[in-house]
């Protein structure tokens, strides 16, 4: 699964080590169908489950205002918009400061952006939005903006190990065939940095979609919207309705990371 | 108000919320140990059961906070159950994965030598493949000690213990003089209880290292 990483054996160049490898109980054999689709059709299963179930409660005038088809799709655009626009910021920033940061020339500056990275990663997702909405405003940019300082820190990290990792014979093979060190960056650095970059931007979206769910204490909405109407309203069946679908939403959008993850990387490696 | 003056009025209360969430973690984390090492030890040998383990603890921390803290009010009610058990359910997946991988780095010839000794299954596992996977395991407690610190605090969504408390109260009190410093004072407890866990565990593991594979 995307939020947690390689197996992190040296925790001080990794500390928070957030990487992929564990929700894909489907697609062990990648390329058959049901490794695509297995996760999907068990969400569908259980939203299936969900709707069913819903229709035999016998549901009062508040579980009908906040659990129609209305309410729904409005908070789920509203989600997506957040957890979308929020990953596309994150990547415009983060690859280009990680791209920035492994130049020879940015060498000194790298040890103090990790420890404010690392310790950025200590601060809880709600205190930044709740502080974003008292000293700024409440609605969706300061949410965007608390998505996005929270979920930066995986592209950025994946992005300079990428780049590093790049076989450094391979590196000085393509500057003495003359290559331009823009031109090695651009065709050689980059594209083999491509499957970390990605599997750092899946990590992101997965944060974000998770993060979004409090956007509705900002006043941003979201299906974090209806499980907090539910508990405001104590009404456990609209509780576990938004609970519910808000999980399916994230396992979902994961297994669809997971599936761009293997679609997007350069065929050679 | 300043956050100095705030924290001379606020300042018991504020440790007595961050003792509290100190509490949180500590029996989360716990907990979260006992099963994730448990279900390492069962199923690093094998295939199938270790990449069910991995699948199903990375389910649990792909669900956003909030609604794993929603799905589990429905049965249990409001209050600190729900709270630990989401942070417990957190924390499973660094810590299965970590067992499982220093379990499986551990170098077969040792192993196997131990067995030519005449040292049985529980015996090679408990003196021998524990004692050195330990600080790949006691890295993984640590990166869910630290997830679990910062999730807590959205645990007060559901009435849970802790500094969120604050959080929220601060919110709810948008405009007034002391709602900034309220936030503000929250989270630096809670990035000062985070600090304090790393700290903790670098003692931790100077202390338990086996005295062999110490660097």
């Amino acid at each position: 699964m995307a939020l947690s990483g390689q197996p992190v054996a040296d925790a001080d160049l990794n500390p928070g080590a957030l990487v992929a490898g564990g929700t894909d109980l489907f697609r062990g054999r990648r390329a058959s169908a049901m490794g695509y689709l297995g996760l999907p059709i068990v969400l569908a299963a259980v939203c299936g489950i969900l709707f069913l179930w819903l229709g035999t409660q016998d549901l009062g005038s508040i579980e009908r205002r906040s659990l129609n088809f209305e309410r729904i799709s409005t908070a789920f655009v509203e989600h997506m918009a957040l957890a979308f626009v929020s990953t596309i910021f994150v990547i415009a920033i983060a690859v280009p400061l990680g791209v920035l940061l492994t130049r020879p020339a940015a060498r000194p500056i790298v040890p103090p952006v990790i420890a404010v990275a690392n310790i950025g990663q200590a601060v809880p997702s709600i205190g930044v939005l709740v502080i974003l909405a008292l000293i700024w405003t409440i609605g969706f940019w300061p949410a965007i903006v608390a998505l996005v300082a929270y979920s930066i820190l995986p592209v950025l990290r994946n992005t300079m190990v990428g780049l590093q990792q790049v076989d450094q014979p391979t590196i000085e093979a393509a500057r003495g065939m003359g290559m331009t060190k823009r031109a090695v960056l651009q065709k050689i650095e980059l594209p083999l940095a491509v499957p970390v970059i990605l599997a750092g931007v899946r990590t992101a979206l997965v944060i974000n979609v998770g993060t979004a769910t409090l956007a509705t204490f900002v006043n941003a909405g979201g299906l974090g919207d209806i499980i907090q109407g539910g508990l405001v309203s104590n009404r456990q069946t609209v509780v576990l309705a938004g609970s519910v679908l808000t999980a399916a939403l994230a396992l979902f959008i994961d297994h669809i990371g997971g599936i761009a993850e293997t679609r997007l990387s350069p065929k050679g490696l | 108000m300043t956050i100095l003056d705030y924290l001379a009025a606020q300042g018991g209360r504020l440790l007595g919320l961050t003792i509290e969430h100190a509490i949180l973690v500590l029996v989360s984390v716990t907990i979260s140990t006992i099963i994730g090492v448990t279900l390492g030890v069962l199923t690093y040998r094998t295939e199938r059961p270790r990449r069910t383990a991995l699948a199903i603890t990375g389910i649990f921390l792909t669900i956003p906070s909030f609604a794993l803290f929603g799905l589990l009010v429905a049965p249990l009610g409001l209050g600190a159950t729900p709270a630990v058990i989401a942070l417990v359910m957190y924390g499973l997946l660094p810590i299965v994965r970590n067992t499982i991988t220093g379990l499986r780095s551990v170098d077969p010839a040792i192993v196997e030598s131990a067995q030519g000794m005449g040292m049985g299954r529980y015996r090679r596992l408990l003196r021998i493949e524990l004692p050195l996977a330990w600080p790949i395991i006691l890295t993984g407690v640590r990166v869910a000690a630290v997830i679990i610190v910062g999730i807590a605090a959205v645990a007060a969504v559901v009435n849970g213990p802790g500094l969120g408390k604050d959080i929220f109260r601060a919110l709810a009190r948008v405009g007034t003089p002391t709602a900034v410093p309220q936030a503000v004072s929250a989270v630096l407890g809670i990035i000062a209880i985070a600090i304090l866990i790393d700290f903790f565990f670098m003692i931790v593991a100077r202390l338990t290292t086996s005295r062999g594979i110490r660097a």
